[in-house]
């Protein structure tokens, strides 16, 4: 213990206009350097002293004018706000699940602070938002000293709390394909408590392909690994197998819940979370390919 | 909805002010309640005073174990740390609780610090004070505390093993109460049905909101506390710590944000006490919230053995209970609690022949002590479900076999004490299935609905060999305000606006006149504290008397202005009338003073008290118990095992509602927490070690998880508390676990008999029934 | 070390240092000395802690002090200041005995009042989905809907008979 440095825990706290501001503060201050966007996520494990960061770069000053389309996707800087995704008529008309996933996040307080940055970035396994951008075959904008590139979300959440953005980066954006008339999407999750964070949740996203008659299927699976977990092409065969049918999503459903090792936490057993995700897929499933 | 009983019979020697009201039944907004909304009510968390340091504990981070080193030298170099104190600090460094009253519990002392041993995660072992809350959470972190850690015991049950680590060296036993009537072996022989179930119940938290907070400072060397407290006695404990005289500690007891029992035990104050005795400074604490999770006390979790006995017409013949109740680590109010539990085991029902044991087993676990519902709430679970049992296994109705054995007035609980008031369980039973009625079907086709009740019984007052009492003190004063000066504490549910109800209705006074100073050891007469659902009964009744013994007072000299003869005054509306003629009460206190008479009055209410044989097992109990019914309409998901609770009506009798607001709010606060308890609450320990202490992780149901309560109160007229009210407080959160437990059975035809009722055991259970699988597979969504 | 800042808080600005660690709920409780603002739990979970930010309720737990300089923030006793009489709203609450022990009043009025300049035609249980992030141990959370159902219907008359906005 460097014993005796005054209030040795309080940390150095600067804000940031904008990205590039952010990055240079960032490679000032080095390792012990947090950025601090809602803070939903950051404050609660700091006024529990699970984090001590040395400084706190905020990101709040810089503005975010809101989702918007652009060649095909739908465009959400970082520091927006879950309740502006909430309230965003280009989110309900073209993503609907992200709607609902976000409505169902925490309460009316931590959606008007926290961000959708934050939310990839925290990469909470059992966080809604991941869960759908990576359905949705997102991408997530990082910007670095170097530069900015685009992560597909399927190379993104690594672990628990752990991203691909660099210790250098940041995340600027969120991209998400715009969902097309024909495609159908299901989301659904078991929560302890309404709106707390679910014990299982699964998302949906079904893409319908001119030259073929099943869907492109993305089934994301919250809450039963260190990561939103992305089904692979062997689980979902049966859809290959069968097409979109109730015995197929059964199947679907079974081998997804076999594929898994799920953790035993304090609101749940392993066992009880793979009974969870077979039912969650296939409620989510049914619904996606218009089977509910 | 209300219904009142017809032909109440009259109770004794209560007082009764006649049979119309004119303050008492209405629910006037108390003083309190406009500072409340406005957020202007000081807790005890929001005093500041000049100079005041920031107290912080130290906890074990072990279960078990010795202390083999406390080092304080890096926190107390840290710059605005100013003491911090281990056990050597602490003049006497002993609780000594006594909690039976001297009834064979074993004597166990609780250091305020520990000094060699730790007996659970989280007990203090040192107290930090520093100049700001962020330098004493440093310094916390700063204290370097060595453990040899020992084996432990981390259940009940098998803390009774012969060669279970002893948590104490007297033993692991704190209490063995026995209640025995009649010849159980031979009545259970003859008996034509036997049913048996074994049930377990949760450590709960209370989760007020207001976690446990106080400050204190020294007055004129008076070490004086203003805490978030139920219990202002303790400052006879607070002055043995300090090795100081009684009169040299003053507690003074903020509006609560919330006790339920939790704030009966003391819990900051001897840390407080030590720091500013210390330091001289006045000082604060606040437990974080997840310190409380971790440390404070919880609700015992019961395990419950149950054989019953009855004839084929439902009648039960004899009962055998075998508690054993979790105390944790320290006896705290563990051998009231399971008192109370042994003496309500068999419910609301006639037994002729018990045999009941209840234990209370020290374990390595965080203590347990007095939450709502007080030991007679867990046995509603274990003595309901029996009764269901008992139903299905006769194949009668649910309400059938109840009526056969329903308590009348008169009849005699299993220690031989007498019910001396209506019993009127089977009209809340009525009212409260006819308010449920009969809800739609399933929502789809993977669910089931059902409906179920549960009825209680839950004691108000202490247990009569505490003879306990209370007092209250009234003034008029020249300019016609009342001032009520009374050492009751006030959890938020109104102690303190029904003395003035009362008063009001008796004196006259209207109630924007009149004051109310209460919990205070220095300006207060004593009270005794609030817990027990005791304080309507026992300051209610104090109030009662003292208000009409005033009254007689004043008598004289109003008739004598009024001109009035015998009997014809009316106290109404700040005056005092007769035949037309009328006197305001100032000026009647004016007379008053001139003429040399006191316009005061401090009255002590005595409790009727009583004897318990614990060698025999019989004896005297509770002055008086509030009966109820619960009805709840559920919709199981068969697949996830989720629960909706999709109505729920709540009955009891509370003899008299002296504020029907408050009484209807009580009982949805207590149907509330008794569904958090069913369904979705619970603090799971690993070895004695929280599995979580984050607030979010510890599920009291939000505003969207529990439908409405719907509330149905039967006034009998008849309860031991002023004007025939009974004690409302614990008795609504009794009934909810056996309610929901009986619908969930009905939804899916196998009972739940382990809390909480969660989604996941809900499949074991499905899955114990067979029945579930091929559902379950088989269904499409 | 301490930081200078200027918090503007029901219509005052304040001058206060603070550690940078300080959370804005220990700023207005403790420094600015507003009892209406209240420690629950630290994790954004009870509601206790609840403070309009430029009219949007916030955790002020979760919020440090430093970073709240920019906006206007607003207290439950910035609703009516201590002489004048009680908001609608509060009144309210004071009918249908909407507190018990009154800890989670100050963010359940603040998070109401919110609802219902957005939406005075929410349902009773839009209401309830509002509040889920106010926890109340006390009530069982019936009469707090109640009281705030009430007030929604006041808000309507008031705006169908062309009345002011309060
Ligand atoms: C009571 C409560 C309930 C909640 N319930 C849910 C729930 O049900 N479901 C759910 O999904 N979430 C829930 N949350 C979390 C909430 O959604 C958070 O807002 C979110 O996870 C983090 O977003 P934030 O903007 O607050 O991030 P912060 O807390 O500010 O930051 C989180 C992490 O991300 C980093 N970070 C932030 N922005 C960036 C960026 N642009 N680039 C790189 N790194 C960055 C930070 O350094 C930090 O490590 C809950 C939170 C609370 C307090
Ligand atoms: S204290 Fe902020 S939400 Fe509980
Ligand atoms: S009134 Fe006590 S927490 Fe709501």
């Amino acid at each position: 213990m460097s014993a005796a440095a005054p209030n040795s825990s309080a940390f150095e706290y600067q804000t940031a206009d904008c990205w590039e501001e952010a990055i240079k503060l960032r490679a000032l201050w080095g390792e012990g350097a947090k950025l601090i966007a809602g803070g939903q996520s950051l404050v609660p494990m700091i006024n529990l002293r699970l984090a001590m960061p040395a400084a706190l770069i905020d990101l709040n000053p810089i503005v975010s004018s809101g989702p918007w389309l652009d060649q095909g996707e739908l465009v959400i800087p970082a520091m927006t706000r879950h309740r502006a995704v909430l309230d965003s008529p280009l989110v309900a008309t073209h993503f609907p699940m992200l709607a609902k996933a976000v409505g169902l996040v925490g309460n009316v307080r931590v959606r008007n602070r926290g961000t959708i940055g934050g939310s990839v970035s925290h990469a909470d396994p059992t966080g809604e938002i991941p869960c759908v951008v990576l359905a949705a075959g997102g991408r997530i904008v990082v910007q670095g000293p170097s530069g900015m590139r685009s992560v597909p979300a399927d190379d993104f959440f690594l672990t628990y709390l752990t991203t691909a953005t660099d210790l250098d980066e940041v995340v600027t954006e969120i991209r998400l394909p715009v969902a097309g008339d024909q495609d159908g999407w299901g989301f659904d999750e078991v929560t302890r408590r309404f709106s707390d964070f679910a014990t299982v949740e699964v998302a949906v996203s079904a893409r319908s392909r001119a030259s073929e008659e099943i869907p492109e299927l993305r089934v994301v699976l919250g809450g039963v690994a260190d990561r939103p977990l992305l089904l692979g092409e062997d689980i979902l065969e049966p859809f290959r197998r069968l097409g979109a049918d109730p015995q197929a999503i059964d199947e679907v459903a079974q081998n997804a819940a076999n594929s898994i090792s799920p953790e035993s936490d304090v609101h749940a057993s392993a066992d009880y979370r793979r009974r969870l995700t077979q039912v969650l897929t296939r409620r989510s499933l049914a619904q996606a390919v218009g089977l509910g | 909805m209300t219904e009142v009983l017809p032909d109440a019979p009259d109770v004794g020697s209560l007082p009764r002010t006649g049979e119309t009201y004119n303050i008492v039944g209405t629910s006037p907004a108390h003083h309190d309640f406009i500072e409340k909304v406005k957020g202007s009510l000081l807790y005890a968390a929001d005093w500041r005073l000049p100079g005041m340091l920031h107290a912080k504990l130290v906890r074990s981070q072990i279960a078990s174990g010795r202390i083999t080193r406390i080092d304080t030298s890096a926190a107390l170099a840290l710059p605005g740390v100013v003491a911090v104190l281990t056990a050597e600090d602490v003049p006497y460094n002993q609780i000594v609780e006594n909690a039976s009253g001297g009834l064979g519990e074993v004597t166990v002392s609780q250091p305020v610090l520990a000094a060699d041993r730790v007996r659970y995660a989280g007990e203090p072992i040192a107290v930090v004070a520093a100049t700001e809350p962020e330098i004493a959470a440093e310094a916390v972190d700063l204290v370097e505390v060595t453990y040899e850690e020992t084996p432990g015991v981390f259940d009940a049950e098998s803390a009774l093993a012969d060669d279970a680590p002893l948590v104490h060296e007297e033993g692991n036993v704190l209490v063995n109460w026995n209640i025995v009537r009649g010849d159980v072996e031979n009545e259970m022989a003859a008996a034509d049905v036997v049913v048996e179930g074994e049930y377990q119940s949760q450590h709960v938290e209370h989760a007020y909101l207001e976690p446990e907070s106080g400050v204190s400072w020294l007055e004129n060397d008076v070490v004086t506390l203003r805490i978030s407290t139920q219990v202002i006695e303790h400052a006879t404990e607070i002055a043995e710590i300090l090795e100081v005289p009684e009169s040299k500690v003053r507690v003074i007891a903020s509006y609560m944000g919330g006790g339920f029992g939790g704030k009966e035990d003391m819990t900051v104050e001897p840390y407080l006490a030590l720091v500013t005795w210390h330091t001289r400074k006045p000082a604060r604490m606040v437990w974080t919230r997840q310190e409380s999770m971790l440390a404070s006390t919880k609700r015992h979790p019961f395990l419950m053995r149950y054989r019953t006995g009855a004839r084929q017409d439902g009648t039960i013949v004899a009962q055998e209970v075998e508690i054993i109740g979790d105390a944790g680590a320290y006896p705290c109010l563990s051998a009231r609690v399971l008192f109370a539990g042994a003496a309500l085991a068999c419910g609301p029902y006639r037994v002729p022949s018990v045999r009941c044991t209840s234990r209370a087993v020290f374990t390595n676990n965080v203590p347990s002590s007095a939450f709502r519902g007080f030991g007679a709430m867990q046995v509603v679970f274990g003595y309901e479900s029996q009764m269901d049992q008992l139903a299905s296994k006769l194949g009668i109705s649910r309400e059938e076999v109840r009526d056969r054995n329903y308590y009348v007035k008169g009849d005699t609980i299993p220690s031989g004490d007498e019910i001396t008031t209506a019993v009127a369980v089977t009209q809340t039973r009525e009212l409260a299935l006819q308010e449920l009625g009969e809800g739609p079907p399933p929502t789809a086709s993977h669910k089931r609905v059902g409906r179920g009740f549960g009825c209680g019984m839950q004691p108000y007052g202490r247990t009569i060999w505490f003879r306990d009492h209370a007092s209250a003190w009234l003034t008029l004063q020249t300019d016609g305000s009342l001032l009520i000066r009374s050492g009751v504490t006030d959890l938020g549910a109104g102690q303190a606006a029904s003395l003035c109800q009362i008063a009001s209705e008796v004196l006259g006074a209207p109630l924007e006149s009149i004051s109310v100073y209460i919990g205070d050891t220095a300006l207060n007469p004593p009270a005794g504290g609030t817990f027990a659902t005791r304080q309507l009964y026992m300051s209610g009744n104090a109030i009662l008397r003292a208000s009409h013994d005033l009254r007689d007072q004043l008598t004289g000299v109003a008739e004598d202005l009024l001109d009035a003869a015998d009997g014809e005054l009316a106290w109404q509306g700040g005056k005092v009338q007769a035949g037309g003629r009328s006197l305001t009460l100032a000026d009647l206190a004016k007379e008053c003073q001139q003429r040399g008479v006191n316009t005061s009055n401090l009255y002590t209410w005595r409790a009727p008290g009583g004897k318990f044989d614990p060698s025999t097992g019989q004896g005297g109990t509770f002055p008086d118990y509030t009966f109820g019914t619960h009805a709840a309409e559920v919709e199981v998901d068969l697949e996830t095992g989720q629960v909706e609770v999709r109505r729920y009506v709540a009955s009891h009798d509370v003899g008299r509602q002296i504020n029907p607001v408050r009484v209807e709010g009580q009982i949805q606060g207590g149907a509330m927490q008794g569904l958090g308890y069913a369904l979705m609450e619970d603090c799971p320990l690993d070895e004695g070690q929280a599995v979580s202490t984050l607030f979010a992780n510890y599920l009291i149901p939000s505003s969207m998880d529990m439908p409405d309560i719907q509330v149905a109160v039967v006034e009998s007229g008849e309860g031991r508390g002023p004007l025939g009210a009974r004690g409302i407080g614990e008795p609504p959160v009794g009934p909810t676990a056996a309610t929901i437990a009986s619908a969930i059975e009905d939804a899916i035809g196998v009972r739940p008999t382990q809390l909480p009722i969660t989604p996941e055991r809900i499949l074991k259970l499905l899955d114990e029934a067979g029945s579930a699988g091929a559902q379950t597979g088989e269904e499409q969504a | 070390m301490k930081t200078q800042i200027f918090l503007t808080v029901n219509g005052e600005q304040h001058e206060l240092w603070v550690r940078n660690d300080r959370t804005l709920l220990d700023a207005l409780h403790d420094d600015i000395g507003l009892p209406d603002v209240r420690y629950g739990c630290g994790e954004g979970v009870c509601g206790t802690c609840t403070v309009l930010a430029d009219n949007e309720p916030i955790n002020a737990c979760l919020t440090f002090a430093v970073q709240a300089q920019d906006v206007a923030i607003q207290t439950l006793s910035g609703l009516t200041n201590a002489s004048e009489e009680l908001h609608p709203l509060q009144k309210c609450f004071l009918e249908h005995g909407a507190a018990q022990c009154g800890f989670c009043t100050p963010g359940m009025v603040l998070t109401s009042k919110v609802l219902a300049q957005r939406n005075p035609s929410a349902t009773r249980q839009e209401i309830r989905y509002e509040l889920v992030g106010n926890l109340c141990r006390c009530t069982g959370y019936t009469k707090i809907v109640d009281a705030v159902e009430e007030y929604f219907g006041q808000v309507r008359e008031q705006a169908s008979t062309g009345g002011g906005d309060r």
